[in-house]
């Protein structure tokens, strides 16, 4: 028997049937998957529930978000705002604080500097440990140097280490804190990130680039550099979805400003009706927020780890 | 192709754990001429690899001296290009690039680059696969990758560690043959370790004996080429196979077991 081109175009159709059935039922279980999360959440929230009063129904706490985000009485009410160089500038011009805008009293501006703040430190952090990481693969010194500074705050763990920054840099420079210490998390993961990367390249690879006529920069440039991206890509994703825990935590504990604080606001609430339905919404919107830009970084990860198949699975 | 390869009184000593000293390598004394074929055979742990390092720069010795010329080696370069056993493909690569990086390190202008790369693509049967990744070929593929990387950087000497030891018979015969024809085709000088006798047998000129860190024998294969079965066959070769056999204390159950 032989092997006609029908056949292989058979072949290749049922291949390409049996890829596209895989891809809806992995949509099909996420549908299920998220249809079962939110039954449950409903019967938690149901009134046969004994968590019923701290639970509110999905329904409510989106409808919470929905009527707060641009503009919410209830700030206006406890004199929360998010404006406080507006507030300045009243004060110099002899006007109140129910002269700002509308959008001051809304969550949005407060969302908003979370998501900021979050994005600006896990940026500085990433190129923090990343620059010392990679450069101590050209320079080893660096590494015998950063490695004993780092291991020794490394094994702090950063919620042991975040009260103490925002005693450190108190209430007052709420950029500071939480960017400060989302910059010393992922810096410190990034640069362990970054150093095991380099590790797990087999040395194999080096030397056969060395006899090759590889010198350090271009082992650098076309070894270590593509060699660590699956890595340092994972290890982004971690860095990121705990920074997005750290940040808020943060703020919860200190700043007068930010998601975090909106929570810390309505915890003192929990009694009134609105309260669990606002700190739930607020978790809600931290979760889908974190999820998407996942799934955005997942997208990216998997194009520049395209040559990798551990670097696929890592993108799943 | 003028590199003449000589080890002079080579010693490579290691200090293990317990403090003991393992001698990879005693007082190896030997020259290589320009063009010629060299299977280094030996059983595992006796020196074969600490030789071909050695000879790459990648281990300096403990005592003596390689030189390639009147020059000493000091240190890896790409006049030793290597294949490795394991493998050693840049898996983020393409395989053009891949086969493009010694070009690139030694910062060849593009058009010759690509000039060079193509001729080395097709001399090992892989222009169709230019653009492919790594992963989607074969382990026999990436082979050839390997292989094609170390010709196309231009070095007279190629060492070869055991290249073909993880492929099946048919693949391995099959990338002798592209082997030898690489070699026909530009006289380069090759080392190739091996345990494999009747593989030494089918590509040396020459056998290099190791045993114990020391070399034993240094035998001139004089077979004619092509070395098929029935040449293999001849009084001669199995002659050639018996002393390597003797060398390495392998009795011929032993070896037919093997």
């Amino acid at each position: 028997m032989t092997t006609t081109d029908s056949d292989v175009l058979n072949v290749r159709a049922a291949a390409h049937r049996a890829r596209r059935r895989s891809k809806i039922a992995y949509t099909l279980y996420l549908i299920l998957g998220l249809v079962v999360f939110f039954l449950i959440w409903q019967l938690i929230a149901s009134p046969i529930s004994p968590l019923f009063y701290l639970i509110p129904p999905p329904v409510d706490a989106v409808k919470h978000f929905a009527e707060n985000l641009m503009f919410s009485q209830r700030m206006v009410d406890r004199f929360v705002h998010a404006c406080p160089e507006l507030l300045d500038e009243l004060e110099i011009t002899g006007g109140g604080m129910f002269d700002l805008p509308d959008y001051c009293f809304g969550y949005i501006l407060h969302l908003v500097r979370t998501t900021r703040n979050i994005m600006i430190a896990v940026t500085l952090g990433t190129v923090f440990g990343l620059t010392v990481g990679l450069s101590s693969l050209v320079f080893p010194r660096i590494a015998d140097v950063v490695t004993p500074i780092a291991g020794f705050f490394g094994t702090t763990p950063i919620f042991i280490a975040a009260p103490f920054f925002v005693i450190w840099f108190g209430i007052e420079y709420p950029l500071m804190t939480t960017v400060g210490v989302v910059v010393f998390y992922t810096t410190l993961l990034m640069y362990f990130f970054s150093r095991r990367a380099a590790d797990n390249i087999p040395v194999g690879i080096i030397e056969s680039a060395l006899t090759l006529g590889g010198d350090r920069g271009s082992i650098f440039r076309w070894v270590y550099l593509p060699g660590t991206i699956p890595e340092i890509a994972g290890g982004f994703r971690i860095a990121l979805a705990g920074a997005w825990g750290l940040g808020t935590l943060v703020e919860v504990l200190g700043p007068q400003m930010g998601g975090g604080f909106l929570i810390r606001m309505w915890s003192f609430a929990m009694g009134l009706l609105e309260g669990p339905s606002a700190v739930v919404s607020l978790i809600l919107f931290f979760g889908v927020l974190a999820v998407v830009v996942d799934g955005i970084l997942v997208l990216f990860i998997r194009y520049i780890t395209r040559w990798s198949e551990a670097g696929r699975r890592l993108g799943l | 192709m003028s590199t003449v390869v000589n080890f002079e009184n080579l010693w490579c000593v290691f200090e293990h754990r317990s403090g003991q000293l393992v001698h990879a390598l005693e007082d190896v004394n030997f020259r290589v001429d320009p063009g010629e074929f060299v299977c280094v055979v030996g059983r595992s742990g006796h020196g074969k690899t600490t030789l071909l390092r050695v000879l790459a720069g990648l281990q300096p010795p403990t005592a003596g001296a390689v030189k390639l010329g009147e020059t000493a080696v000091t240190g890896p370069g790409s006049d030793r290009a290597m294949v490795f056993q394991q493998d050693t493909v840049f898996p983020w690569l393409h395989v053009k690039e891949n086969v493009e990086f010694g070009l690139r390190a030694n910062k060849l202008p593009e058009d010759e680059r690509n000039e060079i790369t193509d001729y080395w693509l097709q001399a090992v049967g892989l222009e169709e696969f230019a653009d492919s990744w790594p992963r989607e070929l074969s382990g026999g593929m990436r082979k050839r990758v390997a292989l094609a990387s170390a010709m196309a950087v231009g070095s007279d000497v190629v060492l070869m560690d055991e290249p073909f030891g993880s492929l099946d018979y048919f693949t391995r015969r099959n990338l002798h043959e592209v082997l030898l024809n690489l070699w026909f085709e530009t006289k380069k000088t090759i080392f190739f370790v091996t345990h494999d006798i009747e593989e030494a047998l089918i590509l040396a000129d020459r056998v290099i004996l190791l045993a114990e860190g020391k070399l034993v024998d240094d035998i001139a294969v004089t077979l004619p080429r092509p070395r098929n079965e029935d040449v293999r066959a001849t009084p001669e070769a199995v002659g050639i196979f018996k002393l390597i056999l003797a060398h390495l204390g392998i009795t011929e159950e032993e070896a037919t077991q093997a």
